[in-house]
């Protein structure tokens, strides 16, 4: 080998990314034998959902630079179609089997809308809770990267998206459900297993889930299409030079991520039983960001713990009103030191203290581009000397 | 007759609120290219201040006003200093940082000031109404368009008739060539956010007795005002008269007809499909690639 | 005579000011061609030009056979034609060794990228192209960690990794020693015959060090155009540099 000095920091090893999210996708799983309470259960399957959502947007916006502020709109689609499915398979108390849902019944429709349908097969819903956000998420992308609108107008765009969604479904109450969103729902039921939400067999779903999407999204991030998107993150005018068009690489990333959203969106409504237009409210869609920014944005495996953590401490303090308003305060201080002092999060914090205890680079430690400062201010000249 | 006319003023009531709030969003994106999500909070924390001037001191709103422009001015500039001068070189940042400010602010809020709605008292002397081109108009309202105005003018000669306007159009130009012309951008970043964030705090004073004053009560000023800039675009400031009125018309009628969310879903539409095919804004005839 | 490269009264303005005009430019396939001229000259937007960073509002520029004007920039880019630009551009975030992966786009598709791990079979390439440029101890710094010279080198691999048929090169030396100029024009020679080059250069001793054919763009018009004598000789070119200094001190 002629890279006598090649060094790769620890944690960016590929093989170490995959032992440390082995081991923490394996610990997951053994929590229920640990804990038999199927209450906490289900708060902990939702800290881990809400951990996929955040994966997802590390996806687009850590590896892509795509600052997605509509994230919770696939969320939401996905959680809906999981609803609609599931709605159909309960029994409604006013008009019996095969009947309508009822909250149709309530706003006088009188037959069953045609889109509503197919969700009878439950496959179908399932498909539809991955393709529909998805979809959604390339023709949007399609429409904003092909007209290489970039930067904050992206987020713009996003948001604005994501609250005309919201507004539709809850104007459309006769087929949404409105405010109240879409209850009541039937058991989801896979090959004969019941997947009830106070269930070890639901926590393993989402474990199942969370891991799966963590491989892949490693997968996507170690391919060299993926590396083209960290180009793209850093300097998108200079990748067209190399004959790639940037905007289908943007395209793929944006509904790569609104894909996993979705599916975290079906497990959502799973876990909490019913589906809601604050699933898809600008709230949740903005908290996202937080985690994702607080647990590290470049790291997948950091905004998902990022997510967990903030959600789980939340959830823990939500007890006491006094509590909770502190709470939220402590976070809006927490997030803009984070934006502040740690671009790369805590994942960046965490890879930057491994480095100093194992590290063995030719930079010296505490290497200003692994902590703080972003790249971009790194003065250009500087040259380690060791390196030579 | 009578109902255009009135539809009509009631626009440019809505109109003329929308300005101020836009004045200052504008003067902080177009010249430091920061899109400030925390304006909104300084209209609320300007509301507040007018609340709190009455109740514990007992001090009008009109003789408030002053004061509450430079308390809400200095809160910007302490913003400006302590947070947002280091993200300069990361426009997406500044979003999210100033997101991050106005939920602190919010929450200091309702911390402070508890999260129930309060209410400010109209000026007595402007609390009736008079008849314009037979219209019945309330007075209040022909006050604020006429502070709008005022501020308007003494905003564009701010920038082109004094010598820290000059200093700010040329660091527009070009920053580093500026500073090499030793003007300190440092201090003149300062002093436009202040600017920026004191005209969002009259804004707020200007409308509490309008509206009643809540924590949240910034956010749907965001999104408007917003809008106001984007449509008018950043080059010039008569752009963001022009939208301010079309826009404040625009929802005027749309709150007559009564249908709200759908109407809503389409302003924010067409928002969207302006920023994809004119992110320069509609009033700018073409901007240098 | 019809060149590789042709570009026919090509022409651009900005806001009414008319940056190159009427711009005629024919290389043969496998020349080294030097672009000269004095600052403002349009040297930099004809290269904008041909790469597609700047639409030309007049003429037509083609390669071979296909005509570039209305292709956009990754078009044009997998027509053969590679740009290194006048301020270096790489991708700072990323390693030596992934700047260089990147570069290496033999493939453009999303998905026909989105299976490819194996740095295996390019990795050989990548570490020869690193070592040529002498960064081969460098290959996994971020990039925004070189030097200005080494970063001018990594941009100058980047095209090598690239490999397109045409390479355009803008002021290539700049910020480079006496030593590295040399180096770089030894190394533009070998590529001259497999490539076709064309060089924008403000350093006379390199254009003349490498440089067979010169072209001379003055005021957005190609004012000259010949070897290295019949340059240095041409008073129109001389009458253009006046006041800079002759064509030597420019």
């Amino acid at each position: 080998m002629t890279d006598v000095n090649a060094y790769v920091p620890v944690l960016r090893r590929t093989w170490v990314q995959i032992a440390i999210y082995g081991a923490v996708c394996l610990a997951l799983f053994t929590v229920p034998t640990l804990l038999d309470n199927d209450f906490l259960l289900n708060k902990y399957s939702r800290y881990l959902v809400l951990g996929i959502l955040a994966m997802a947007l590390s996806l687009s916006w850590g590896y892509c630079g795509i600052l997605n502020l509509g994230q919770a709109a696939s969320f939401g689609l996905g959680s809906y179609c999981m609803a609609m499915s599931l709605k159909l398979r309960t029994v409604p108390v006013h008009t019996g089997a095969e009947g309508l849902p009822d909250f149709m019944v309530w706003n006088n429709v009188t037959s069953l809308p045609w889109f509503w349908e197919p969700f009878y097969s439950l496959t179908f819903g399932i498909v539809a809770g991955i393709a529909v956000p998805m979809l959604f998420a390339a023709a949007l992308g399609w429409f904003v990267f092909k007209g290489r609108i970039t930067g904050v107008y992206v987020a713009i765009i996003t948001l604005a998206t994501l609250v005309v969604v919201n507004l539709l479904i809850i104007d459309q109450q006769r087929y949404t459900g409105g405010f109240n969103g879409i209850t009541d729902l039937a058991i989801l039921e896979i090959f004969g297993m019941e997947f009830d939400a106070y269930s070890r067999a639901t926590y393993y779903l989402v474990v199942a889930v969370l891991t799966a999407c963590l491989f892949c999204a490693l997968m996507i991030t170690k391919s060299k299409t993926g590396l083209i998107m960290q180009a793209i993150r850093d300097h998108e005018g200079r990748v067209r030079y190399f004959g790639y068009d940037v905007s289908n690489f943007k395209i793929f990333a944006f509904s790569a991520s609104a894909a996993i959203a979705g599916l975290a969106g079906m497990l959502y409504t799973v876990v909490m039983e019913f589906a809601s237009p604050t699933f898809l409210g600008v709230q949740l869609s903005l908290g996202v960001v937080i985690w994702c920014a607080v647990g590290g944005r470049q790291s997948l495996l950091g905004a998902a713990l990022g997510a967990i953590v903030v959600t789980g401490m939340q959830g823990a303090l939500s007890e006491s009103e006094i509590f909770l308003e502190t709470w939220t305060l402590l976070m809006g201080i927490v997030f803009v030191a984070v934006v502040l002092f740690l671009p790369k999060g805590l994942a960046g914090l965490a890879e930057a203290i491994v480095e100093r205890l194992f590290g063995r680079g030719p930079r010296s430690a505490g290497d200003a581009s692994e902590f703080g400062a972003a790249p971009a201010a790194t003065p250009a000249g500087r040259k380690p000397e060791a390196a030579e | 007759m009578d109902l255009v006319l009135q539809q009509f003023f009631t626009g440019l009531s809505i109109a003329s609120i929308l300005l101020l709030v836009a004045l200052g969003l504008w003067i902080i994106y177009g010249t430091m290219g920061v899109i400030n999500l925390a304006h909104g909070e300084f209209v609320m924390l300007g509301a507040y201040s007018a609340w709190a001037l009455k109740t514990f001191l007992g001090l009008g709103l009109l003789p408030s006003l002053v004061l509450i422009f430079l308390i809400v001015a200095t809160l910007g500039w302490i913003m400006e200093r302590g947070v947002i001068r280091y993200l300069y070189e990361r426009p997406l940042d500044t979003i999210l940082a100033t997101w991050g400010l106005g939920v602190i602010m919010q929450q200091l809020v309702r911390l402070f000031a508890g999260g129930e709605l309060r209410y400010v008292e109209m000026p007595e002397t402007l609390s009736h109404s008079t008849f314009l081109l037979g219209v019945e108009v309330s007075v209040y309202r022909i006050f604020i368009l006429l502070v709008v105005a005022v501020l308007f003018v003494v905003t564009w000669l701010l920038m082109h008739r004094t010598d820290i306007g000059m200093k700010l159009r040329a660091i527009i130009q070009d920053r580093d060539v500026a500073a090499c012309f030793g003007i300190n951008s440092d201090r003149i970043y300062g002093l436009t956010f202040a600017y920026g964030a004191g005209l969002a705090g009259l804004a707020g004073a200007l409308v509490s007795p309008l509206k009643s004053v809540s924590p949240e009560m910034g956010t749907t000023y965001v999104v408007d005002a917003f809008m106001v800039v984007v449509l008018g675009g950043l080059e010039s400031l008569f752009g963001t008269v022009v939208s301010a009125f079309l826009l404040g018309e625009l929802t005027g009628i749309i709150a007559y007809l009564q249908n709200d969310t759908v109407a809503k879903a389409l302003v924010l539409l067409a928002i969207v499909v302006l920023i994809r095919f004119r992110p320069q804004g509609l009033f700018v005839s073409r901007v240098r690639s | 005579m019809t060149g590789y490269l042709e570009l026919e009264g090509v022409g651009v303005s900005f806001n009414g000011f008319r940056a190159v005009d009427g711009l005629n430019l024919s290389v043969r396939q496998g020349e080294l061609r030097c672009l000269i001229g004095p600052n403002g000259a349009g040297k930099t937007t004809a290269l904008d030009m041909i790469c597609g960073k700047t639409k030309p509002t007049s003429g037509t520029i083609r390669l071979g056979e296909t005509v570039l004007n209305r292709l956009e920039e990754h078009q044009i880019a997998r027509a053969g034609i590679g740009r290194k630009f006048q301020v270096p551009s790489v991708f700072k975030e990323l390693t030596v060794r992934d700047n260089l992966s990147v570069a290496m786009s033999r493939t453009t598709g999303v998905f026909a990228n989105l299976f490819k791990f194996g740095r295996d079979s390019d990795l050989e390439d990548l570490h020869r192209l690193a070592d040529l440029v002498g960064l081969g101890g460098q290959m996994d710094l971020p990039a925004g960690h070189l030097s200005h010279g080494q970063t001018q080198w990594l941009e100058i691999a980047l095209l090598l990794a690239q490999d397109p048929d045409v390479i355009l090169m803008d002021e290539p030396t700049a910020g480079m020693t006496a030593q590295e100029t040399k180096k770089t024009a030894d190394l533009f020679k070998r590529l001259r015959g497999r490539h076709t080059l064309i060089v924008v250069e403000h350093d006379m001793g390199f254009v003349k060090e490498i440089g067979d054919r010169i072209s001379v763009m003055h005021q957005g018009r190609m004012l000259a155009e010949g070897s290295v004598e019949e340059i240095e000789n041409d008073p129109k070119v001389r009458e253009a540099y006046l006041g800079s200094g002759g064509i030597s001190g420019a």
